[in-house]
Formats: structure tokens, C-alpha cells, sequence
């Protein structure tokens, strides 16, 4: 691998490569843009330094992001935050970038804000495990290295989650 | 696939994720400098670069307010702002800004785009700003961090919500904004005009000048280096401390109380 031998066009291709997910996670555990920005790039940097402990032959991407998450779980933890995942999907849309504004678009559709509504009120370790499996598109083995659990604990985060959120939207049709 | 497996995929589709920030050039640029220490040196030589063509900080800035108030007083610097012609009733200045008080305000839109900048990180922003970031941890980690390049040095703006302890100002529709740029290098930059009716208060806060500003609604404006101060635009803010720190001049805007405002300036580091 070219970028453990030092090659910084290398490795700057392979976080472009990654740069979305990687950001995507961290925003899915800090719930903010700012912090997730901060926390991916961090996450890179200190991957690069621990470059010469990744195992070649094994895959990238989960060893990539469990760094990412463990930064973005660090800076959750020093804000001591927790915003809802709708309320924060409404507040980062901005189109021109500028800065927050209580005009920030709402979401459009009630069967989406209730779905994420759903979500929110779900326990911490099954609400981050639904959002890297289904909205992140993580691979079970993937959203177990964000998460730091065994591929065994995130099936069955997701499996209560899932019944969690049928019981949640079944009460809410009723 | 069941059925709410699938509704959560199609939520993934409909998304509308954050845009994802170009983390490959702040990557690249870390890590080119930790491993080139003369870039390092050479951002820090350009930081100081001018200093040494300067004359002594507080000559600087007396000269400069010097200046400015004659300018002022002759209705030469304010003649190219629209509206901004009524007799200076009073004048003072800190490192970096200067109040005055007018018998009336120019008219100005309630609410003008903030202009802040590009957005950034204060990671980032370190790295390319000519001082250190400081940042009021009474209110925690900023919602969003900007820089502009305007002036020498750059500019910081750092933007919170509002929430407990910081009500929304309607001059920003923000909890708190916060600007930071080299005072010592830009006496004049800023602008403030007062009416009668707006309180101001010179105080000290830990032994640096500051200046609290309440009340009516004030304006103020930026003069940038090499630029018609007729493209100035003015803008309606609310209540605002201005503080001298070293070398900066930072600006706390928002609809907070004075007590407030000196918790949140005492914070800054």
C-alpha cells in the first residue's frame, strides 16, 4: 500500500474515498456537522499514524471508521448533548451554508419526520445501530466496528430496535 | 426485506444528509505540515511577517485612532455611508473598533445576511488564521466556524444556537455570534454607531478594556483595508460586548444580559 510507505497523495485519495462515510458516521453519533467535520478528520489523521497497524489483506473501511466513531463518541461525551436526529436533519439543511437559521427547511414529508421521530426515541445502542445499518448502508461487520460491539450485539440492537419501531408506528396509526 | 426495513432503505434515499466537507485537503494539509516542519515555520513567519513594518502596536493604534476620530470629526470617513452625516455627539475607540454616538440613526435593514465567511472548522481555522482561536467555553462548542480573509490575519466568527442562556437575537437569529480578528493590526476595522438611546458602558473585564452596549438597536459596519467604505454595508445589531484580548479585538453579539455577556467574555480561551 503506497500510503503506509509515506505517500500523501495516496492516502489523500483514499480519505476522499471514504470522506463522505466517514463524515455521515460521525454526524449519525454527534448529531452535528461542526463536530462530525472535526471528528472525521481527525479520525484520518489518526489512522494515517496508525497506518503501520492496519492489517493488510483485511478490509479498510470498518477498521477506518471504528476510528472515526471513537472520535465522534469522544467529543458527544465532552458536550454531554443529545438533539434528536429530525430536529437536527432540519437544522443542518441549509442551502446557502451560512449559518442556522430557524427558517432551515422542515422536512417535507410527516410519514419521514415520523419514522425519524421513532427513531429518536429509541434506546442509544439501537438508534445508532438502525441509523449506520439502514440509513448509513454500513454492513453488519462495519456498523460493529463504529459501534465497538460484536457483529452478534449489533443483530440484536437491531432486531429490538426493529420491533421497537413497529410497536412505536403501529401505537401511532392506531 | 420487511416492509419497515424497506421504508427505513427509502429513508436513507430521501435523506438530505449534511453536504460532506472536503476533509481530503485539511487531511493532506495536517499531515504535510507534521511532517514538514518548515511549513510550519514559514505560516508562523507569515503571521508576523508585518509586524516588523509596523510601527509599536500602541502607537498604531493611537495614531490610527487618532485619525480616525479627526476624520470623523471633519465628516470625512462616514461621508461615502449612506445616511451616516449627523454630528458625532461622542467618540472613543478600543484596539480594532470604534463607537460613536449620533442624535440619529441611518436607516438599515432589520436583517442583512451575516456574511461571515466560508465555513470551516477550529481545526482548521487554526491553521489558517493568524492567531489562536478563542473560544467562550461558558456556551460550549460553536454550532458553525467561519473565516474570512478581509483583513491580515483573517477574521473568526463562531456561530451558536439559541438555547438556554443564550435567547435568539433577532439582529442574527443566533444565540450567540462571536468575532475575533487582529485589533493590533487593524485599529479602525470595525464600526459602531450609536443613538442616544443605546446604552454603552466602558468597563474592564479580567484587566482588558471592554465595552458593553445595550439597549435600542445600534449599527455597525466594517471598514476593510483598500476598500471604498461607499460598498459598507451597515447592519442593526443588538446587544454587544467589545473586548480587547492581547492582540485581538473580539466581538460578542446576541440578546443576552451584561452579566452574561462578562461571564462569557471571562470564559474565553
Amino acid at each position: 500500500m503506497r500510503a503506509r510507505r509515506g505517500e500523501l497523495d495516496a492516502y489523500e485519495e483514499i480519505v476522499r474515498l471514504h470522506q463522505t462515510i466517514a463524515f455521515r458516521t460521525a454526524w449519525v453519533i454527534t448529531r452535528s456537522a461542526a463536530d462530525a467535520e472535526e471528528a472525521a478528520q481527525d479520525g484520518f489523521v489518526k489512522a494515517h499514524a496508525a497506518l503501520a497497524r492496519f492489517r493488510e489483506g483485511s478490509p479498510f473501511r470498518p477498521w477506518l471508521l471504528a476510528i472515526v466513531a471513537n472520535e465522534a463518541r469522544n467529543r458527544v461525551r465532552g458536550s454531554g448533548r443529545h438533539v434528536r436526529l429530525a430536529q437536527r436533519v432540519a437544522e443542518e439543511r441549509r442551502p446557502d451554508d451560512a449559518v442556522p437559521s430557524p427558517e432551515a427547511a422542515l422536512l417535507d414529508s410527516e410519514q419521514r419526520e415520523e419514522l425519524l421521530a421513532a427513531i429518536d426515541r429509541l434506546p442509544e445502542p439501537a438508534r445508532e445501530a438502525i441509523a449506520c445499518r439502514y440509513l448509513l448502508d454500513l454492513s453488519e461487520e462495519e456498523t460493529a466496528a463504529a459501534l465497538d460491539c460484536p457483529p452478534g450485539t449489533v443483530k440484536s440492537r437491531l432486531s429490538r430496535g426493529l420491533d421497537r419501531l413497529r410497536l412505536e408506528l403501529g401505537e401511532a396509526e392506531a | 426485506m420487511s416492509d419497515l426495513e424497506q421504508r427505513l432503505t427509502q429513508l436513507r434515499r430521501e435523506l438530505d444528509w449534511p453536504e460532506t466537507p472536503d476533509l481530503a485537503t485539511g487531511v493532506r494539509t495536517r499531515l504535510g505540515d507534521a511532517t514538514k516542519p518548515a511549513a510550519a515555520a514559514r505560516r508562523s513567519a507569515r503571521r508576523g511577517g508585518v509586524r516588523h513594518l509596523l510601527p509599536p502596536a500602541g502607537l498604531r493604534r493611537s495614531l490610527a485612532l487618532a485619525l480616525v476620530a479627526l476624520l470623523v470629526l471633519a465628516g470625512g470617513v462616514f461621508a461615502a455611508v449612506p445616511g451616516v452625516r449627523d454630528a458625532v455627539l461622542d467618540f472613543f475607540g478600543l484596539q480594532g473598533a470604534t463607537v460613536e454616538r449620533r442624535a440619529e440613526l441611518p436607516a438599515a435593514p432589520e436583517f442583512r445576511p451575516l456574511r461571515l465567511g466560508s465555513r470551516t472548522t477550529l481545526e482548521q481555522a487554526r491553521g489558517s488564521l493568524g492567531f489562536e482561536p478563542l473560544v467562550p467555553r461558558a456556551a460550549g462548542r460553536p454550532a458553525a466556524v467561519f473565516v474570512k480573509d478581509d483583513v491580515s490575519g483573517g477574521e473568526l466568527s463562531l456561530a451558536y444556537r439559541a438555547g438556554p442562556g443564550l435567547p435568539e437575537a433577532a439582529s442574527t437569529k443566533l444565540g450567540l455570534l462571536v468575532g475575533e480578528f487582529r485589533g493590533d493590526l487593524h485599529p479602525e476595522y470595525l464600526g459602531k454607531i450609536v443613538s442616544q438611546a443605546t446604552s454603552t458602558e466602558r468597563m474592564r473585564i479580567n484587566g482588558a478594556r471592554a465595552v458593553w452596549i445595550e439597549g435600542a438597536p445600534h449599527l455597525f459596519f466594517y471598514r476593510p483595508p483598500d476598500s471604498d467604505f461607499a460598498e459598507t454595508e451597515l447592519r442593526l445589531a443588538q446587544n454587544v460586548l467589545l473586548l480587547e484580548h492581547g492582540n485581538l479585538l473580539v466581538r460578542l453579539e446576541g440578546a443576552f444580559s451584561r452579566e452574561r455577556a462578562v461571564e462569557l467574555a471571562g470564559s474565553l480561551r
